[in-house]
């Protein structure tokens, strides 16, 4: 759908008595269609990025009305993202922060070049149950190994899935630095949180 | 390391054309493209080789020697060769170590919007030199073109000085100019996320825009060749590839520039090296329409290079890919085994060079280096 045209709809509905969360689930549906064409192939990355801006213009739109009603908003898990110190590219990040909330993941952005304690630390103080990590370039291998060795420490290794993306991570990356998880596909990376999510017994909470 | 080095017949330089022309080499040739992972093999900060030209090109030197040479040389120091006061690319913001980066930090680049949507219609009348020529300084915030073009000279001067010392000594940088792809350069002024809002919503301004700046980038670097007289365009794709875009829009909007980019630099004598990163294999098959033996696919590890051979292989050189990853976190044995292979399947029947895949990462193992390039010189493959 046209950006333009998909911001015009949402501000006729919401003067028209349209509940936000109704809007925003059809917009999640709409961005699991996007993903779901996006894993067969049918779509590509530009169609995400594109989808990506859409859903985060109505977004906008919506958040008043979101706020208001927060209590009744629905988390299909918390995830804690940042880009690990030594990187300061966010590209990836930023479009796996915008389609994780699409599907309904609530999102702790840290930023980038964050040291491996901050994000042990926001991973603690938010009771997150995935840490997802983007690099573009290797000196972020050695924080992300640092951010899973403390993690360790603090005994949240085996409560916290770690997924790490990015132009530079590669399986054998994942395996070396410990982590659980390594994919250079956006949908990918939601079906394996969410995978995880469903084998570690997790409900959806409402 | 296995096996006793192969008796070398060839120059440096005749090997690296056999493998463009698609011969068989003495030997498979081999480059790691260095330039931050040289000053810290050497032992010093980024920061130092940034601010002391001296010091990079020390730096570049000592490590090429440490490694026991090799046939190509990425970059004399740690700077890109640019024409005064015009551009071969997006002139991005880079952030440097010891300034806007911790001393020992990697060089980045800070990609952000430098150009509006409405730039577009300025871009197609006045051109891509004009227009950057108008808006440089506003972009800016009044940093005059005039003293951008002095310090491009400076560096350019300082290049081509290199280059005769390295050139002395039958050493040999790898190109004579770089320039940015019609879509690179136009994802880089944008952002990515803008410049694909762009494609989608605006075709018909990316479109005219690109028209227009087409035949400057391709002079800009034609003007860099003529004075550092390397014949080899190092030319920078990415962002047109199908691991972010659907062929047509690559049909459209990258894949008619790129032929004019290659018409001309080959019409002139030179060699077009595709630098490659992300995944190409949809994109491939159009590259069998370049003129056989003349050009070459310089991928980056993410593009499977085995299947790259089936496509380009007898057609096209290629180079690449030892990963990233590999290097740094990986032991020489590994990256012998992974050469190995590459020289076996990629290397089969000639028309190919053993590089990094794009870069060799900062903190890259010296001793995987050293068994890349010990490999090359060492392992004559199956075939």
């Amino acid at each position: 759908m046209n950006r333009q045209k998909a911001i015009d709809l949402v501000e006729k509905a919401l003067p028209a008595g349209e509940d936000p969360f109704d809007i925003l689930k059809i917009s999640r549906a709409a961005m699991e269609e996007v993903g779901k064409r996006f894993a067969t192939g049918e779509f590509f990355l530009s169609e995400l990025i594109y989808s990506a801006e859409v859903f985060k213009a109505v977004c906008a739109i919506l958040e008043p009305g979101l706020v208001a009603k927060r209590n009744s908003d629905e988390t299909q898990g918390e995830v804690v993202i940042g880009t690990p110190k030594g990187d300061v590219h966010d590209l990836g990040k930023n479009l796996m922060v915008t389609l994780m909330r699409a599907h309904g993941f609530t999102v702790y952005d840290i930023g980038v070049d964050v040291p491996p304690e901050n994000l042990v630390k926001e991973v603690k103080r938010r009771k997150a149950s995935i840490l997802a990590l983007s690099a573009l370039i290797t000196p972020a291998f050695v924080s992300m190994r640092e951010a899973i060795d403390l993690l360790i420490e603090e005994g949240l290794r085996k409560k916290t899935f770690v997924i790490i993306g990015g132009g530079v991570t590669t399986d054998f990356a994942r395996k070396e630095i410990g982590a659980d998880a390594q994919t250079m596909d956006p949908a990918e990376a939601i079906r394996l949180c969410r995978q995880h999510l469903k084998g570690s017994e997790k409900t959806v909470r409402l | 390391m296995r096996g006793k080095m192969i008796q070398e017949t060839m120059s440096r330089q005749e090997r690296f054309e056999a493998a463009v022309s698609l011969e068989k080499p003495d030997r498979i040739p081999v480059m790691p493209l260095m330039t931050a992972f040289a000053v810290r093999s050497q032992g010093m900060t980024q920061g130092t080789a940034w601010r002391d030209p001296d010091m990079g090109f020390k730096a570049m030197l000592d490590t090429f020697n440490d490694l026991g040479g090799f046939d190509r040389l990425y970059k004399p120091n740690l700077f890109w060769p640019m024409i005064g006061g015009r551009f071969c690319s997006t002139p991005i913001r880079v952030l440097i170590p010891g300034r806007q980066l911790p001393e020992d930090a990697l060089n980045q680049i800070d990609e952000r919007v430098l150009i509006s949507r409405d730039d577009y219609d300025k871009l197609a009348t006045l051109g891509w030199n004009a227009f950057w020529d108008e808006h440089y300084e506003k972009m800016t915030g009044g940093r005059k073109m005039s003293y951008v073009a002095a310090t491009q000279n400076q560096l350019l001067d300082l290049y081509k000085e290199e280059v005769t010392i390295y050139q002395d000594q039958d050493i040999h940088p790898l190109f004579g100019a770089y320039v940015d792809s019609s879509m690179m350069a136009f994802s880089m002024a944008r952002t990515l996320t803008e410049f694909t809002m762009d494609l989608y919503e605006v075709p018909e301004k990316v479109k005219s825009a690109m028209d227009a700046s087409c035949d400057d980038l391709i002079q800009n670097a034609l003007d860099v060749v003529a004075l550092t007289k390397i014949p080899v365009v190092f030319i920078v794709l990415e962002r047109g590839s199908g691991f972010y875009y659907r062929t047509d829009i690559f049909e459209h909007f990258e894949w008619p520039y790129l032929r004019r980019y290659v018409d001309a630099f080959i019409s002139e004598g030179l060699t077009p090296w595709f630098h490659l990163d992300t995944d190409w294999s949809l994109n491939l098959p159009y590259f069998r329409e370049f003129p056989k033996g003349k050009c070459i696919a310089d991928l980056d590890g993410t593009t499977d290079i085995f299947r790259a051979k089936e496509i380009l292989g007898g057609h096209m050189c290629i180079s690449g890919d030892v990963q990233a990853s590999l290097l740094t976190l990986g032991r020489p044995h590994q990256v012998e085994a992974y050469c190995r292979r590459l020289i076996d399947v990629v290397g089969r029947d000639g028309g190919f060079i053993l590089t990094t895949g794009c870069e060799c990462p900062i903190d890259a193992r010296f001793e995987n280096v050293k068994a890349m390039v010990d490999t090359a010189k060492n392992y004559r493959g199956k075939n």
